[in-house]
């Protein structure tokens, strides 16, 4: 079975070394990125199934890679995070078609559930999360 | 009258201050000047009018008496030469009809007895010598009666001695006469002089006196006219928010001192004001930036709470360095976040104003570093170009940060999408540095412009602004010594702030020594 394609984006570079082991254990390929310009070129060349992605950066925010993704892959299941979390926020979030949010600061296995769920309505196989 | 209800009263008696608080220092020693007050000097103006006149009305009086006793002395010279002639005619009569020389010699001798009594008199119109020819001549001619008299008596007048007499008495009796009637003359001329003096007296006084008047009118208004238009200066002084005290013009105590005391007393008041204006509009700057904090916060501590999991959920797994490098992550996440916070604390701290000498370009680092959140959350982008090695300023280092801090928010509230904040400080002219706030946003309408600085006025919908922030820059800036203007035009707004600083700019700064801006 081909193995799901998940780009992890975000400013914090300790966010994509924690989370990367654990979502590669569930049988993700993970690509992770700090810089949304670096990541929303890798999401032009590549076809990813899950994007998770910080909205507040220096650069471009959460919301264009949102979309960028969007236009590329409209199956593409995009989970933002988010430090500030408004209501207007998650309404346009949600407007321009995210999968979920999740807010700062997060467990790993929350976000993991979300990829489970993710990864299950796009009709694969999931091994049970491993809760600590 | 009583002066020293004029001149010197316990301080507070007769000038109560409003609110009946207690007297300051500066207010003590403006009260215990000596007073001069301005009902003192219209009284004393008028009192010197008064005696003038007083003095002007007795030597009236006294040149009046001397003018009467002038005419006293005329009648008797009048009589001496009335008695001088009747001698005279006398005389002819005897030469003529051998009669009357009894009359002669008792009209001659009434004369002499006048003389005598009035001998003073002559010599102060006649002088010694005229006196002493008047009486020679008299007695003379009274001297020749007698020895006709006399010869007569005797029967033993020849004619030939008659002739002899005859032509004496003529001569001195014409001499007597001349003299009689020239005293008469002079005196009376003494008398039209003093009475021509007493006409033209009145006249130059009455000129005198409305010059005077004039004068005193002058001089009255101007004493009130000139503390008046100080005061004038010194409320649009105050107006642009310099609230340092009004100096007094005058070294002594007046009617103004009280109004200057009252002032004084309104501007600590309405300094006090401005200062928990400050205060309070500080809390609203604070309130804007926690929500940006919080975003900041929950940076460190999402890093805090994954590398905490990881160490958990893979503890087995993790080599000795593995652990100890993600234990230094949390240790340096928990540093970070103790930054954060200590960076808004550190603003957020009430202090007592203190004034001291500051470094501007790091203030204007830890504004920007305030505000950094504001401007992510904004997606904006903040430029700084701060000149090294800027002259020292002296200053309230929280207010500075918070006046700056609100040119920020300002700014950033007037951007919209791709905003672009730049933030320059640089030396402007010798002792004044310049910091530069500019914003790529909406504009300010140029009706508005005259206003952004005034308490209350504001462009922003009910709610979003208190339109106190950019007075409350203002208050602060002025405080300073410093001044804050604004330029505006849809797209470009720059806010410009001078400062006055300690040491003296060498040059103006060239572009090519800015340092390189770093990008938020």
């Amino acid at each position: 079975m081909k193995a799901v394609e998940v780009l992890l984006l975000d400013d914090e570079p300790i966010v994509g070394q924690r989370l990367k082991s654990g979502l590669v254990k569930m049988g993700c390929t993970v690509e992770t990125f700090e810089n949304p310009v670096a990541a929303m070129a890798r999401i032009a060349q590549k076809k990813f199934d899950i994007v998770i992605t910080d909205v507040m950066m220096a650069e471009a925010n959460g919301i264009q890679v949102l979309e960028a993704a969007k236009k590329l892959n409209p199956e593409v299941k995009v989970i933002i995070i988010t430090g500030y979390a408004t209501a207007e926020l998650a309404r346009e979030a949600m407007e321009k078609g995210a999968y979920d949010m999740i807010a700062k600061p997060f467990k790993p296995a929350d976000l993991r559930g979300l990829v489970v769920r993710a990864m299950q309505e796009l009709g694969v196989q999931v091994v049970a999360p491993t809760e600590e | 009258m009583n002066l020293s209800h004029f001149f010197h009263q316990p301080a507070g008696d007769r000038h109560p201050v409003p609110g009946g608080l207690a007297l300051t220092e500066q207010e003590r020693e403006l009260l215990d000047r000596p007073a001069f007050s301005f009902r003192f000097q219209i009284i004393l103006g008028f009192l010197i009018v008064f005696l003038l006149s007083v003095a002007i009305i007795i030597g009236a009086m006294v040149a009046v008496n001397h003018i009467q006793r002038r005419i006293t002395t005329f009648q008797t010279w009048q009589r001496f030469l009335f008695d001088v002639e009747q001698a005279r005619r006398w005389e002819k009569n005897f030469f003529l009809y051998g009669t009357n020389l009894q009359e002669a010699l008792e009209s001659s001798h009434e004369a002499q007895r006048l003389l005598e009594a009035n001998l003073e008199a002559l010599e102060a119109i006649s002088g010694p010598q005229g006196r002493e020819a008047i009486a020679g001549h008299l007695a003379k001619y009274h001297a020749l009666l007698q020895d006709l008299y006399r010869l007569v008596q005797a029967g033993t007048l020849s004619s030939r001695v008659q002739d002899e007499l005859e032509t004496n008495l003529r001569h001195y009796g014409a001499l007597v006469v001349e003299d009689a009637a020239d005293v008469a003359a002079r005196e009376n001329q003494l008398v039209l002089s003093w009475l021509d003096l007493m006409q033209k007296v009145p006249t130059y006084y009455l000129v005198f006196h409305f010059v005077l008047m004039l004068w005193m009118t002058r001089f009255l208004s101007n004493r009130f006219m000139k503390p008046l238009n100080y005061l004038v200066k010194q409320t649009k002084r105050i107006a642009t928010g310099d609230f340092s005290d009004v100096k007094p013009i005058r070294k002594y105590r007046d009617e103004f001192t009280t109004v200057e005391v009252a002032i004084n007393r309104m501007l600590r008041e309405l300094e006090s004001r401005q200062n928990s204006l400050i205060d309070s509009h500080k809390l609203r700057a604070v309130g804007i930036l926690t929500a940006g904090v919080a975003h900041e916060l929950n940076n460190p501590l999402n890093n805090i709470m994954l590398t905490a999991h990881a160490i958990l959920e893979e503890y087995q797994a993790l080599s000795a360095e593995e652990t100890v490098a993600m234990v230094k992550d949390i240790v340096a996440e928990t540093d970070r976040s103790r930054a954060i916070v200590h960076n808004l604390l550190d603003f957020t701290r009430e202090t007592e104003s203190v004034m001291g000498p500051l470094q501007l370009g790091r203030l204007l680092e830890e504004t920007i570093r305030l505000a950094r959140n504001q401007v992510k959350v904004k997606r904006a982008i903040l430029e700084s170009l701060i000149a090294p090695d800027l002259p020292q300023v002296h200053g309230d280092r929280q207010q500075l940060k918070q006046a700056f801090l609100n040119l920020i928010l300002n700014a950033l509230d007037a951007i919209g999408e791709e905003g672009i904040i730049r933030v320059t400080a640089a030396p402007a002219a010798p002792g004044v540095l310049q910091v530069q706030i500019e914003d790529n946003g909406c504009g300010i309408p140029a009706d508005a412009l005259t206003h952004v600085f005034d308490p209350f006025y504001t462009t922003k919908p009910v709610g979003k602004g208190t339109g106190l922030g950019l007075s409350v820059v203002h208050g602060i800036v002025t405080k300073h010594g410093g001044d804050v203007t604004v330029k505006s035009a849809p797209g470009h707004t720059v806010f410009t702030v001078t400062l006055p600083c300690r040491a003296p700019v060498a040059a103006p700064l060239d572009p090519a020594g800015r340092q390189e801006g770093h990008r938020t």
